[in-house]
């Protein structure tokens, strides 16, 4: 019998192919998997057809080339892959050195392919041939090993020396600066960075950015449980079973009292006075704008029934359903409306629409002058503020009408962190 | 006569050259204050000796001076501090607390430039990588010795023993793998069980008389293997990937069986299994010896430690250890030495039962010590009770299992690889054609059995780094993501380099089987797959060598957040998967055409055989590593948690210093291991004695 043509097995082996590709995404969709798990078995598929493929080329010598054959052919094929990645992984966003790392391992791939070309070696000719052959083998890697562990980054141990040779946390006479910073350093040595930012700094997302959730908006007691039992509540958006035993369960053992007491110190200190606090795991996050909870209990808040801030009605001036009980009350039903003329910070142009979190923030903590808007930041949690804050928006906003969630944010960076302390944005005391 | 002439001559030059190093260590090896000549001088040495009273002064006068160098702010501090302690009598006892031994003293010692540190690191490292030979080469000369044996009703009944014990292992690591990859519960049990009990069946149907060809005998392993695994294994609710982890495994059990049974007896197998055995009885011999040295290095410069650990498994170091290592030693010395005596005897069946023996007690071996150095790295909570829980349990560490897997199967990919070297180094020294034929096939078959081995070995490390997170998420941060991420990056370019390795010598090797170059489109693009999966693997999260930048290095060098999950395990299990699925798809192509096509064993290019070299070289190199890397993560401990290390060394070295120091031990073992080769095999052939024959030699029938 014949043996079929590479045309005939192609024309099986791509409907084929294709068809299970269409069947995968048919039935996948159908049977609920998720797109990423479909995705996944397309690659594979779409893997296998190459393969066939490639096994279906009919067969022909194969020539063997010498080290300037192959290098004629590959060094312009490779200039070009090369260039492509370069330009490529440029516009997704790769910064330099992982671009430099892309290339090398093209180069790497061109030394594979100059490889398996090339013509076959002479036998040797003698034992000092081998010997040298020999050596050569032991030889290059060895020197290659030495040479890339000398270049990649390196530590300098004295750093971790100096580290292990600093005394423990000790509170006893410690101001409040030093306490925060010792809390920094419990924070870094029990590598909390690897599962938590805290704004820009940090490893990965693996838990929530301590410094855009705004942890420091907590109360003490509610910030070591989340440290000692870290299972007992969830942060919203990681309740999928990776996220739930992500946190280790022995900080109690391993922590001393004022460890403990230094870290909650430290972790207080995290707030901003620029944004709402955002919620959920990368990339699928939110702010408390559209947080339902949040709105439903900031609006415990705003009329008074939030006990953790009794004395705080803001309905009394604002009314509760939003119609303003008290002349100059700011109405939150016209999204319209400009900012206060009372204050000397105030934003002439900005309609309530369209206020950033921060004047939100500052007119709420800091108060209006000579009016009844008192500096509530003062005497209550910036926690519930912010919450009536969410709730105050959905009189022009209602949460159900609205067809897109607002932006998160971009995560502030070292100079706009650094430039809160000294702005005069935090309060002191700050609650 | 000339050769004769010239190995004395050797000999006297080398006896030469022993003295010379005994002299220089006698003048050498003596207790002096840590001096700026040690390796680790460069981290200042000196001013940080806590360990002894009398140094805390001259520690305090030095800081500011040093603090000129890492940064004038922490000097000053350090300065600040010193005064401080001079008027207040500070408390600086958290700085020589180590725990459960108090009085302890430590020296410092120097010898030929090494520190306390790195004297111990070569014995311990040179330990492992012999006992490692002698554990991986009679794992595969057993295998081999079986494959060489004719299936005479002697060694029918041993090879019962053989398969049961290679159903053991081969359940153990598919259960495992299904166990911690897919959640199945207890499916090592599942697995051990049901494979080796179909393994066992169809062996003992079988030895009466073949009475199942290969599919039956998978039927049969995966029926009655799945029956027994079931009620063997405790669990309270049957659930169907439990039995179909079983059926796998009992299937999996019956065709080994049978294959095994009923394989044709070719005597090159057995030639190459008794050649191994001779290099085997000389690295044991270096296996103790290095394993002498390593104790006794430690009890000059880690007394107190290596006494309390001592004291911690009275059992075991007191009575377990050494009844095991003598019986392995007796019946090491049996299996060595009996082999012409048994064959000439025609009690092959006897011989293999040695083996397995053998390979029993090595493994226990292995075991027993996994238990102390687990026991090191995670012991068991709540560390109060450290020293009121048994023996047993502080044995049986929470990584204890994962760590006699993961080294079971990376010994035997050692294993593999050791013979692929021997092959290979025989072949250069080989003049005549039927000799390089041979060796050649020697080589073939180390790599494709270290290549088979190494498979799941990306599987084991997963299991055990895994149960180092689940015990102190600290510990695996540590070596991830903080000041091993580097090594761990090095050590995805040493896999990237040993899978490509591997794959290019299948390669090389086709060329010289006929009608195999059909395959070489479709394995060219496998290559492209390799090349782009080990980027992916080595793509790292960051481009600075710790978690959080520290003075001096970029904090810019970070994947931005969208592309951070090239560097998550995500990614990194998407690279391996794939070097792992295309390294065995070109491995199906080399079996598919060593079958249907002539191999013209001997005619290999040479390139292959130095490929096949540098793979051993980069697996032995990609071992030191881990090894390195494992005790790394101890951090300033001796015990995790317990015993805290207070010597100057007590920290990571960089990167750049320990690639220098894992070549040097990687050199030392080669140059021993390519002697030994030489002596165990090599140069008994250059006295005149009759050539063994490469192909089969009738053996008497029992």
């Amino acid at each position: 019998m014949q043996e079929k043509t590479f045309k005939q097995k192609a024309t099986k082996i791509v409907p084929i192919s294709l068809g299970l590709i269409a069947v995968f995404w048919i039935g996948g969709n159908a049977i609920g998997l998720s797109p990423a798990v479909v995705k996944r078995l397309a690659g594979i598929v779409l893997v296998a057809m190459t393969y066939a493929l490639l096994l279906a080329i009919p067969k022909s010598e194969f020539k063997e080339k010498t080290f300037f054959q192959n290098l004629k052919f590959k060094i312009p094929v490779i200039t070009i892959i090369a260039v492509i990645i370069w330009v490529v992984s440029g516009q997704f966003g790769f910064p330099i050195w992982w671009q430099i790392e892309f290339v090398a391992f093209a180069l790497v791939g061109l030394t594979y392919f100059v490889l398996l070309d090339l013509r076959a070696m002479k036998p040797e000719k003698g034992q000092v041939q081998t010997t040298i052959r020999l050596i050569g083998t032991y030889a290059l890697p060895s020197i290659l090993f030495i040479v890339i562990t000398a270049q990649l980054p390196q530590f300098d141990p004295q750093f971790e020396l100096d580290k292990l040779n600093k005394p423990p946390v000790k509170l006893s006479g410690l101001a409040g600066p030093e306490v925060i910073a010792a809390g920094r350093e419990v924070f870094e040595n029990n590598k909390c960075f690897n599962c938590h930012k805290v704004f820009w700094e940090g490893n990965s997302d693996r838990g929530p950015n301590l410094g855009t959730k705004q942890i420091g908006l907590y109360s003490d007691d509610y910030i070591k449980e989340q440290i000692l039992e870290p299972r007992k509540k969830q942060s919203p958006g990681f309740d999928d079973p990776k996220s739930k035993k992500a946190m280790p369960t022995y900080y109690g053992e391993d922590l001393s009292e004022d460890e403990l007491s230094a870290l909650v110190s430290y972790l207080k200190t995290l707030r901003d006075p620029t944004h709402m606090p955002v919620e959920g795991k990368f990339p699928d996050q939110w702010t408390w704008w559209d947080d339902a909870t949040i709105v439903a209990e900031g609006q415990q808040v705003f009329e008074g029934a939030e006990p953790a801030t009794e004395g705080l009605n803001c309905a009394v001036c604002h009314g509760k359903d939003g119609t303003p009980m008290m002349t100059g009350a700011l109405d939150f039903r016209k999204e319209d409306n400009p900012d206060t003329l009372k204050m000397p910070d105030r934003l002439p142009d900005v309609l309530l629409k369209d206020w950033p979190d921060a004047l939100w923030y500052k007119r709420v903590t800091r108060g209006v002058d000579a009016t009844p808007m008192a500096p509530w930041g003062m005497i209550f949690q910036h926690l519930y503020l912010w919450k009536a804050e969410a709730y105050a928006r959905t009189f022009h906003d209602p949460l159900d009408k609205r067809a897109a969630k607002r932006p998160v944010p971009p995560v502030p960076t070292k100079e706009e962190v650094e430039s809160w302390k000294t702005n005069g944005l935090f309060l002191d005391p700050l609650i | 006569m000339d050769s004769f002439r010239n190995l004395k001559y050797k000999s006297f030059s080398l006896k030469v050259l022993f003295a010379l190093i005994l002299v220089y260590g006698l003048v050498h090896l003596a207790p002096e204050p840590f001096s700026s000549s040690s390796k680790f001088s460069f981290v200042g040495g000196p001013d940080k000796v806590f360990a002894q009273e009398e140094d805390e002064f001259e520690e305090g006068e030095e800081a500011p001076a040093e603090g000129e160098e890492t940064g004038a702010e922490e000097g000053s501090t350090d300065g600040e501090d010193a005064a401080v302690a001079g008027e207040e009598e500070e408390d600086l006892s958290y700085l020589t607390d180590i725990g459960p031994a108090k009085d302890h003293e430590f020296k410092p010692f120097s010898f030929m430039g090494f520190s306390n540190r790195k004297i111990t690191w070569v014995a311990a490292q040179l330990h492992i990588l012999f006992a490692s030979f002698i554990l991986g080469c009679p794992m595969f000369v057993v295998i081999m010795e079986v494959m060489g044996a004719r299936r005479t009703q002697g060694v029918r009944k041993a090879i019962i023993l053989s398969n049961v014990f290679l159903g053991v292992l081969i359940g153990v690591v598919i259960g495992i793998t299904g166990e911690i990859i897919v959640g199945i519960h207890h499916g090592v049990l599942y697995g051990l069980w049901a494979c080796a009990f179909g393994a066992f069946i169809v062996s003992f149907l079988n030895y009466f008389h073949r009475l199942m060809d290969v599919r039956v005998s998978a039927l049969v392993g995966a029926v009655f293997g799945t029956l027994i695994a079931i009620p063997l294994t405790p669990v309270e609710h049957i659930e169907t990937s439990g039995i179909i982890l079983a059926v796998i495994n009992g299937a999996v059990g019956g065709t080994l069986a049978n294959m095994i049974m009923f394989a044709k007896s070719d005597f090159k197998f057995e030639r190459l299994a008794h050649e191994i055995t001779k290099v085997i009885g000389m690295c044991y011999s270096f296996t103790a010896l290095t394993g002498g040295l390593f104790l006794f290095v430690m009890i000059v410069l880690y007394q107190d430690f290596i006494t309390y650990l001592v004291q911690s498994f009275p059992v075991l170091f007191m009575v377990a250890y050494p009844t095991l290592f003598i019986l392995e030693t007796i019946v090491m010395y049996i299996y060595v030495y009996s082999w012409d005596p048994l064959n000439q005897q025609n009690k092959k069946g006897r011989h293999i039962v040695c083996g397995v023996v053998l390979n029993v007690l090595g493994l226990s071996l292995l075991c027993a010590l996994d238990g102390p150095a687990t026991f090191m790295q995670t012991p068991p909570k709540p560390l109060d009770e450290l020293m009121n829980i048994n023996e047993w349990s502080r044995i049986a560490t929470s990584t204890w299992m994962p760590l006699n897997y993961h080294r079971l199967v990376g010994n035997g990919t050692f294993g593999g690889y050791m013979v692929g070297i021997i092959g290979a180094y025989m072949y250069l020294w080989s003049d005549k054609k039927e000799e390089k034929e041979y060796y050649d096939w020697v080589g073939y078959i180390g790599n494709i059995i270290g290549v088979a081995i190494m498979i799941p070995l990306p599987a084991m490390g997963y299991i055990f780094v895994r149960e180092i997170y689940q015990y102190d998420a600290t510990i695996g941060m540590y070596i991830m993501s903080d000041r091993e991420s580097m090594f761990m990056l090095v050590q995805g370019l040493l896999v990237g380099t040993m899978f490509s390795a591997s794959n290019i010598y299948m390669w090389v090797s086709m060329k010289r089987i006929e009608n195999a170059q059909r395959f070489f489109p479709a394995m060219k693009f496998g290559f492209i797959l390799i090349v782009i999966s080990a980027t992916i693997w080595f793509t790292p999260r960051r481009f600075f060598a710790t978690m959080m930048p520290e003075p001096g290095m970029d904090p810019n060098m970070v994947l931005p957040d969208n592309l951070a999950f090239l560097a998550l395990m995500i990614s990194k299990n998407t690279a391996a998967f794939a070097l792992v699925t295309v390294t065995f798809i070109n491995y199906v192509f080399y079996t598919i055409a060593t079958k249907t096509g002539k191999v013209h064993y001997g005619k290999i290019n040479p390139l292959g055989i130095y490929v096949l070299i540098l793979l051993g070289f980069a697996d032995i190199w990609l071992m030191s590593w881990m090894g390195t890397i494992r005790e790394l993560s101890r951090m300033n401990w001796h015990i995790y948690k317990v015993f805290k290390d207070v010597t100057p060394e007590k920290f990571a070295p960089s990167l750049a210093e320990s690639g220098f120091h894992v070549t040097t031990i990687v050199w030392t073992f080669f140059i021993i291991m390519t002697a030994t080769i030489w002596l165990a095999i090599k140069y008994p052939k250059t006295k005149k004695t009759p050539a063994i024959p490469a192909t089969a030699t009738p053996q008497m029938a029992e």
